[in-house]
């Protein structure tokens, strides 16, 4: 597309105009994050994923620079540069374009220029009630839009993190399911490995090495591995450092002696993930099923009940509502409660809306401490044809 | 316009220059420079309908891609390079035998934890916790990359550009992982690299190869098939 009509022009601004209203109304300040942004940013939080649908490029003083494929990190600068011990509680709304990279060019479902209207709650202290807030704001935006027939898809990266957390697992098998989480595939191949042969097939000279480190004593083995790269020529390149080399051939050797994961905990693993109907009768079965393994979810199932309870206070009637426990995989910044406003069966396309907790995004970007947040996004061009039956 | 000649892409130098011109000689079509003895064109002695075009290998790659050469030799992993796996715009015509390289993901010999795609993975998640960046992967080849990476389940890296000396960039600290090209291993080790065992991406090697958005004449269809048929590969 070259350039829109401006009829549709027109209609989008309409409709962001009135949205960003409500958004104001409702006590957000509109801020305007800046198009162009460091690479870097996106790159070393999204990895290279992203990179792949980023349109990035050098100016000429060689710095490399981006445009935005999304707002919500350059809100969250916006968030830093006014307040950077990340302390005060704020509300931001913005519209405008974000940039993504369509094989083919894109076409107007998929447009590689496209518009996102967005709210950031960020600071705020009463974490189910920003999460209903944000969530039902956004719900109440498309409904005054005129979308009428959608689905709310939620789930809870909190809950997936509390089952791991409970499990009788060494820490590093943990840092291994979290991470694997967002990549289903490998997740699947990771939990057939911990349930075989936790090892996994070493090499030649990694065995041989591993043989003769002993793990109650982290200094010895250093020294140890540390003679074997000296004999070898080798220098310690690559920016890892000995404790870190070692410590894991450490988590090697350990694994050789852990017994494997249980059938038991594989099928309830499994079973927690095919999770998916009403949003309370799925935490229910969430906590029968870890309660029967006698696990304990600790704060988190009352955390996910709670906030079902703050949703039916902001009139977000749960019946409308799906529950899915692995929804949230793919993207990656968020850490708790994620939802996604969808058109049933039209795939991503009908993905009108998405947003989510991000607790951890603030402090990799530069603040001193964790700093709580709950944002989402309207893709407007969607909502519109969406609106409009198609019609664009 | 059947009279228009067909445009044959040649590499201007190196190992792949001599080669393509022996296994014409041998196919006995005689390639020889027109003109300037440092110009950039060329003929088949006693095929009129065919002209010669002396580029660089990664530029023969592109001019395939946009049409304005019809064929031409370059190496595989170029072409692979060039774009999306399913919208190739270039087809491999045959292969010839040599410029033999591997393209593989090699990281520092001294991560002796590190030995196959899915612990470089695991570390990258550490790594970002300890360092508060992304593993960094110096290469030319970021489209081969990025595929064989995600094909892996890895994403917790991201690309530095490399355009030449890549083996170097883990010793001078611009990256700790690469994925290059290599025939024997040899300069990998002397930087001390060693390939994961899981880490070959692709088996390349020069090959004849014909652009899908060129205009083809049925005349230079058959002159092509002609040429790939006189040509041997070399064993």
């Amino acid at each position: 597309m070259t350039a829109e009509t401006s009829v549709s022009y027109e209609a989008l601004q309409a409709q962001a105009n009135s949205i960003t209203d409500l958004f104001k109304g409702r006590g957000f300040e509109l801020v305007a994050p800046a198009y162009l942004q460091p690479a870097d940013l996106f790159l070393d939080r999204m990895g290279e994923a992203i990179r792949g649908r980023t349109y990035v490029f050098t100016d000429l003083d060689g710095a490399e620079l981006c445009l935005r494929p999304d707002v919500t990190l350059p809100a969250c600068r916006v968030y830093l540069e006014r307040h950077p011990k990340g302390d005060v509680e704020a509300r931001y709304c913005y519209n405008g374009p974000a940039f993504r990279y369509q094989p083919g060019g894109g076409d107007a479902m998929r447009p590689r220029e496209f518009r996102q209207a967005g709210i950031e709650h960020i600071g705020g202290g009463d974490r189910e009630l920003s999460e209903a807030e944000v969530t039902g704001l956004v719900v109440e935006a498309v409904k005054a839009a005129g979308l009428k027939d959608f689905n709310l898809r939620i789930g809870d990266l909190g809950l997936f993190e509390a089952l791991i957390q409970a499990l009788d697992i060494p820490e590093r098998w943990r840092l291994r399911l979290r991470h694997f989480f967002w990549r289903p595939p490998v997740f699947r191949d990771l939990l057939n490995q911990l349930a075989t042969s936790p090892a996994g097939s070493l090499g030649e000279v990694e065995a041989a090495l591993i043989i003769t480190l002993d793990p109650s004593d982290i200094s010895a083995s250093e020294a140890l591995v540390s003679a074997h790269l000296e004999k070898a020529g080798v220098p310690l390149d690559g920016d890892r450092s000995l404790s870190e080399i070692t410590e894991r051939l450490l988590g090697r050797s350990a694994d050789m002696e852990t017994p494997p994961l249980s059938a038991g905990t594989v099928k309830l693993i499994e079973e927690y993930l095919a999770v998916s109907g009403s949003p309370r009768a799925s935490l229910f079965l969430i906590s029968e099923m870890t309660g029967a393994a006698g696990l304990d979810l600790g704060t988190a199932l009352q955390a996910a009940n709670a906030r079902l309870d703050q949703f039916e206070e902001h009139s977000l009637g749960l019946d409308e509502i799906v529950f899915n426990s692995e929804f949230g995989r793919d993207l990656e910044y968020y850490t708790g409660h994620v939802f996604q406003i969808e058109i049933p069966g039209e795939g991503r396309s009908g993905q009108i809306a998405g947003g989510g907790r991000y607790d951890d995004l603030l402090q990799s970007l530069g603040a001193p401490k964790p700093v709580p947040a709950v944002g989402s996004a309207i893709h407007t061009e969607r909502l519109l044809a969406a609106v409009q039956g198609g019609a664009i | 316009m059947s009279s228009d000649p067909l445009i044959l892409a040649l590499p201007s130098k190196g190992r792949l220059m001599e080669r393509a011109s022996e296994m014409f000689e041998s196919a006995g079509m005689q390639v020889r420079k027109t003109g300037h003895e440092r110009g950039y064109r060329g003929e088949i002695v006693g095929k009129p309908d065919v002209e010669i075009a002396f580029l660089s290998a990664s530029e023969i790659t592109q001019q395939l891609k946009l049409g304005r050469v019809h064929a031409g030799i370059t190496g595989e992993d170029l072409i692979r390079e060039s774009g999306q796996e399913d919208a190739m715009r270039i087809d491999i015509v045959r292969p010839l035998g040599f410029g033999n390289a591997d393209v593989v993901v090699a990281v520092p010999a001294c991560w002796l934890d590190v030995s196959k795609m899915s612990d470089i993975e695991e570390v990258a998640a550490i790594f970002f916790r300890e360092h508060g960046r992304r593993l960094r992967v110096a290469t030319k080849y970021l489209n081969l990359t990025r595929r064989f990476f995600s094909s892996k389940g890895v994403t917790g890296y991201r690309i530095v550009e490399s355009l030449g000396a890549t083996e170097g960039t883990v010793a001078a600290g611009t990256a700790e992982i690469i994925v290059d090209i290599t025939s024997t291993g040899t300069t990998l080790k002397a930087n001390h690299l060693q390939i994961l065992d899981d880490g070959l991406i692709l088996k390349s090697q020069a090959v004849l190869a014909k652009s899908k958005t060129a205009l083809w004449s049925q005349h230079n269809q058959d002159v092509i098939e002609e040429i790939a048929l006189r040509l041997q590969p070399s064993v």
